[in-house]
């Protein structure tokens, strides 16, 4: 134990009178590592923001969706049937029709066309929809006279930002001009996304929305359980094949987790170069650690003749290095995180995220852990070197 | 008086480049007791430091018995032969030696950076007071390059003292020195190991420094052989 604090504290003192070499050689262990540590970071955020994006578009893991083809369009009474049958049978608690409509609506500033999504209240929970404000559907909106409308963040401020605690209105636009209340509002996913919102499948029949019937039976999903997944895709495709004979019925996986991951290669290929720049600043910690024991010989000698074992001068040679990109380490880790957590760069890698990742525990293990690694490595060489300088030698003048 | 170390028949020979046998001593009979303080003189090359090498537990015999406080040193790993070295030895070299870069005060602690326990932790204090005995407390942070011969070689005997050491080995320690300065310094040595009541080693050149010894040796050919100790011709 005092032979490890000796040898730090030796090292300590070895570190600070040959300051200005090292420190050079060390700017590029603690660039390097702060590059290796920001591929983790960035990668783990861009994966977080990319999953959310993933989640709002495709659904979360697992998200099954339905479709069934044929030479004409499938009766749409007799497919509402088979989906309510198939939600029965296999006790499914989340699942929610999705059709695409344009929807013009009237806002303070003139009509507007708008992407407007008939789903159900399940769609929230599949697609992990958190709002800014207000709430998400609930399963009795659908009663309600005037439809509900969830609203995105640009439908929000195109209609003036209103209080939603006074149920504020925006009429639509066209036929019957019927009236919809706001309930909530849910963030956009990208910078200067056009304005969208949400109404559920009942309402938005009743209120006739502009494409509802007319564009087609639209999309069925329903979550489940990861380990689920492939026996239900089984089982309700053949369940389906069986009531509509003579059409194609497909279950497919939506969800971001079916479709592997798309940073890895880019990860790998970033983090690879930061490993080889990390490499190259471990030969130049290994050069000045080389020369730095040939012109401490005779020191070597000295510390020898006052005690120090082999094993003590090994040590020590070697912490020096390990201490010195240790702390070239924690510099790299702290730019890093510096990186990662700045506001703009957040804003820039994961823009569907409302609330950003801590930075990740495992990135900056990396990043001190290769440090380290390094720094043995340089060192193991030279203190090599050193435990074979002979002592008498080394003092004879 | 107990034995600190003691050769018997200590012979050391080296194979020079060239693969010719140098036999540099060829029979050593010594014997060191504590409270010894021993002058050993001696024509440049004639193997002084190769013996002090040996007192020391830097070197090994080519054959004959060396004992180091009842052990045969022959029996000890490097490691051990390490350990008891910075316990029980310590050296004044003629070039000071002092580690460049360091504090008066860093150097001083070095030995005790190989020690454990209250040794350990307290380094600083014990050092400090060591280098107030030597008179130089008040230079504690200097650099070494900043301070006088005399001065670094004060230093340098806190330094070998530090640890308490039963033995001094000291490889003419006013070599670098001018005489009023060399003499002074002597006198500071004999003191501090008069005091510690540990053995005193000193191969020197100098009559002055082999005056203030208690026994004298002269080595010629490779054998100790006892010599009168000379008297003092103070300048
Ligand atoms: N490892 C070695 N290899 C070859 N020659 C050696 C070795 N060690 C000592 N010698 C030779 O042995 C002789 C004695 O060396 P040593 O250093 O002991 O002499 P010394 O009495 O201390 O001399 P000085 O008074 O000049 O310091 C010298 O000629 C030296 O060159
Ligand atoms: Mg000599």
């Amino acid at each position: 134990m005092t032979g490890i604090i000796s040898a730090l504290v030796e090292a300590w003192q070895e570190l600070r009178i040959n300051k200005t070499r090292i420190l050079l050689a060390l700017l590029g262990v603690a660039l390097s590592v702060a590059a290796l540590t920001s591929v983790v970071g960035l990668g783990n955020l861009a994966r977080e923001g990319f999953k959310a994006a993933s989640e709002r578009n495709g659904g979360r893991s697992a998200t099954l969706g339905i479709g069934v083809y044929g030479p004409t369009q499938p009766d749409p009474q007799k497919l509402e049937d088979a989906y309510r049958g198939i939600i029965d049978r296999y006790g499914i608690a989340h699942y929610t029709h999705v059709t695409q409509a344009q929807q013009g609506f009237q806002f303070p500033r003139g009509v507007q066309q708008v992407q407007l999504q008939v789903v159900d209240p399940g769609y929230g929970v599949i697609h992990r929809l958190e709002v800014s404000q207000g709430s998400w559907f609930a399963a009795d909106d659908e009663k309600r006279l005037a439809p509900a409308l969830v609203v995105s963040e640009a439908f929000y401020d195109a209609a003036g930002r209103p209080n939603l605690v006074t149920n504020p209105t925006v009429k639509l636009a066209g036929g019957r001009a019927t009236t919809a209340v706001m309930i909530g509002v849910v963030p956009d996913l990208y910078p200067e996304m056009p304005p969208s919102a949400y109404m559920l499948t009942g309402a938005a029949e009743r209120a006739g929305a502009a494409g509802i019937g007319g564009a087609g039976p639209g999309q069925f999903k329903f979550w489940v359980q990861d380990g689920q997944a492939e026996t239900l895709k089984a089982a309700v495709t053949s369940d389906l094949q069986r009531q509509f004979p003579g059409m194609q019925a497909q279950v497919d996986r939506m969800d971001y987790a079916s479709q592997g991951d798309p940073f890895a290669t880019v990860e790998l290929a970033v983090g690879g170069i930061a490993g080889l720049v990390l490499l190259l600043g471990a030969v130049g910690m290994l050069n000045i650690s080389m020369v730095t024991v040939r012109y401490r010989v005779r020191e070597i000698g000295i510390r020898r003749s006052f005690g120090a074992t082999s094993r003590r001068i090994f040590l020590g040679v070697m912490m020096e290095s390990v201490v010195a990109t240790a702390v070239a380490g924690i510099v790299g880790v702290m730019l890093s995180v510096a990186v990662v957590k700045n506001p703009w760069i957040q804003s820039k890698i994961a823009p569907g995220l409302t609330e950003y990742p801590a930075f990740p525990v495992e990135a900056a293990m990396l990043g001190l852990g290769s440090a380290v690694l390094v720094g043995a490595l340089a060192g193991a060489i030279p203190a090599l070197v050193a435990v074979r300088i002979k002592v008498i030698d080394a003092i004879r003048f | 008086m107990e034995e600190l170390v003691s050769l018997k028949g200590v012979t050391r020979t080296v194979l020079l480049p060239d693969d010719q046998e140098l036999h540099i001593l060829r029979g050593v009979d010594l014997a060191v007791h504590s409270g010894d303080h021993t002058a050993v003189i001696g024509r440049s090359g004639c193997g002084k430091s190769t013996l002090l090498n040996l007192l020391g537990l830097l070197d090994l015999p080519t054959s004959g018995e060396l004992t180091f406080q009842g052990t045969p040193v022959r029996q000890l790993h490097s490691n051990a032969r390490a350990k008891l070295r910075g316990e029980a030895v310590g050296f004044v070299f003629q070039q000071f030696n002092l580690l460049p870069g360091r504090t008066a005060l860093d150097n001083v602690v070095t030995p005790l950076l190989y020690a454990r326990g209250p040794a350990f932790w307290r380094r600083r204090e014990i050092a400090m007071d060591i280098l107030d005995r030597v008179g130089l407390a008040r230079r504690a942070q200097t650099l070494p390059n900043m301070l006088s011969g005399g001065e670094q070689q004060r230093v340098a005997i806190a330094r070998a003292l530090v640890r308490r050491p039963r033995l001094i080995l000291a490889d003419e320690p006013t070599g670098a020195l001018d005489v009023d300065t060399g003499q002074s310094v002597m006198a500071l040595l004999d003191t501090v190991a008069t005091e510690s009541g540990a053995a005193l080693i000193t191969i020197t050149h100098d009559v002055n420094v082999a005056a203030l010894a208690r026994a004298c040796y002269r080595l010629e050919s490779g054998v100790l052989t006892p010599a009168a100790i000379p008297a003092g011709v103070t300048a």
